[in-house]
């Protein structure tokens, strides 16, 4: 009798042992997973990132990513705290990228700059609400627009805030048709939303095409070390791509790797999500929440689209009407929805203008700018001495 | 607020974004001009 007590005892241990954070958290994983398949918002992301919260908040399961020699444990030790996958997804990135329109007409590189404005903006804001050096260079980021090297960045600095600033930065690319578009139209006239650019795809050599990520990587590496992993990456796959001589790596790098890094990458991430870290709440420190790391995101983003409109409007002035303002709203790294959301808003303001060309080369330069500005962050912490987790 | 620290990560982040992504545009010029694009000659049948 007494054996089958036992037996009885340990079949019910799971459900003695669950909490309300756990139960909350497995809601929160269900809504993860609604919005990545039914809605279809970043599901190659989403839906890992989701299950990873269900399995990581099941009581005894050891799933947790914090459940030393746990499967997911062995993930996230491996991938996320050596920075390994979101370096590996930047291979990927690079075999995806079609650097041709920025090569084509190298001035609208510039907007990938300013398109990264939003990002420092936003870090004083973090500042000024109470977090630290490095929780604030880790919330910024996500005005990077750029899911990989907010992981990258906040691997580094501010372990904690790292599903809540992966699932911003994922969330937030996604909906930069929604963000994007009322800014666009607040800032400009439709006078300026209606310049038509002059369109011709002009060709590049398929020289400049292989030289490019080689000269590329060695200046921004030499500008800015610490960001060689991610810089050297997406070089990387951007050469195996143009070199055209490397066909079985591009398809790995672009396939195979791109989507089994993903994969574990939500799987840990979601799994490191667990309701006894994530949904405490501090009286005194109530800016201290995830919350508030969504709001910063969105600020950082909507600052970035301002930025490059505004230089985009300068740049009309400067050229006497030739270029449209909208053009600097696709200076972030949101590739290629933010090209999309310029084109789009172009064309209803004047369905005789094409602004597809202008806006992906715009793009393409703001996923470099995106990089170089978060590895010139690495690059000025280091020089204050302010060094990555151990 | 760390308003030192923010003031000087945001003025030399953009500054510093800014001057790289400038120099990649001359290299761009130039790597352009270095190797303009040629058409390709038809190939002949046999």
């Amino acid at each position: 009798m007494d054996v089958f007590l036992d037996a009885l005892n340990s079949l019910v241990q799971g459900f003695t042992n669950f909490t309300w954070q756990q139960a909350v958290m497995i809601v929160l994983g269900t809504g993860l997973l609604y919005l990545g398949i039914a809605r279809k918002i970043e599901p190659l992301l989403l839906v890992p990132i989701g299950f990873g919260v269900i399995l990581g908040n099941l009581p005894l399961a050891g799933m947790s990513a914090h459940d030393e020699g746990g499967v997911i444990n062995i993930l996230y030790k491996s991938g996320i705290l050596t920075e390994l996958f979101p370096v590996l997804l930047f291979i990927g990135l690079g075999a995806m990228i079609d650097f041709s329109p920025l090569l084509a007409n190298p001035s609208v590189l510039i907007f990938g700059a300013a398109g990264q404005v939003g990002i420092f903006i936003t870090l004083l804001l973090a500042l000024g609400l109470g977090f630290s050096r490095q929780e604030a260079v880790s919330i910024s980021i996500i005005g990077a627009c750029d899911g990989p090297t907010a992981i990258y960045v906040t691997s580094k600095f501010a372990r904690d805030l790292l599903p809540a600033v992966s699932i911003a930065a994922y969330s937030y690319m996604s909906l930069v048709p929604i963000i994007q578009p009322p800014i666009m139209r607040a800032l400009t006239t439709k006078k300026e939303r209606s310049i038509v650019m002059a369109y011709g795809e002009k060709k590049v050599s398929q020289r400049v095409k292989i030289l490019f990520p080689v000269v590329a990587g060695i200046l921004t590496i030499l500008i800015a070390p610490m960001g060689a992993p991610l810089m050297g990456m997406l070089m990387l796959g951007n050469l195996l791509k143009e070199s055209g001589v490397l066909g079985r790596l591009v398809d790995v790098s672009q396939g195979a790797i791109a989507n089994i890094t993903t994969l574990f990458l939500g799987l840990s991430i979601g799994a490191s999500m667990l309701g006894s870290n994530f949904l405490q709440w501090n009286p005194q420190q109530w800016w201290h929440s995830p919350i508030m790391v969504f709001a910063l995101g969105l600020v950082a983003i909507s600052l970035d689209t301002v930025a490059g409109i505004l230089l985009g409007k300068l740049m009309r002035v400067i050229t006497r009407g030739k270029i449209n303002p909208l053009i600097g709203a696709a200076g972030t790294s949101a590739f290629p929805m933010s090209a999309r959301v310029v084109q789009k808003e172009g064309q209803k303001a004047n369905p005789r203008s094409f602004l597809l060309w202008h806006a992906i080369g715009a793009n393409t330069g703001g996923q470099i700018g995106s990089v170089m500005a978060a590895a010139v962050m690495l690059a000025i912490m280091a020089g204050m001495g302010i060094g990555p987790l151990s | 607020m760390d308003l030192a620290f923010g003031l000087t990560m945001a003025a030399a982040g953009i500054a510093i974004t800014l001057i790289t992504l400038y120099l990649l545009t001359l290299i761009i010029s130039l790597m352009n001009k270095l190797f303009p694009f040629k058409e390709e000659p038809a190939k002949k049948n046999k």
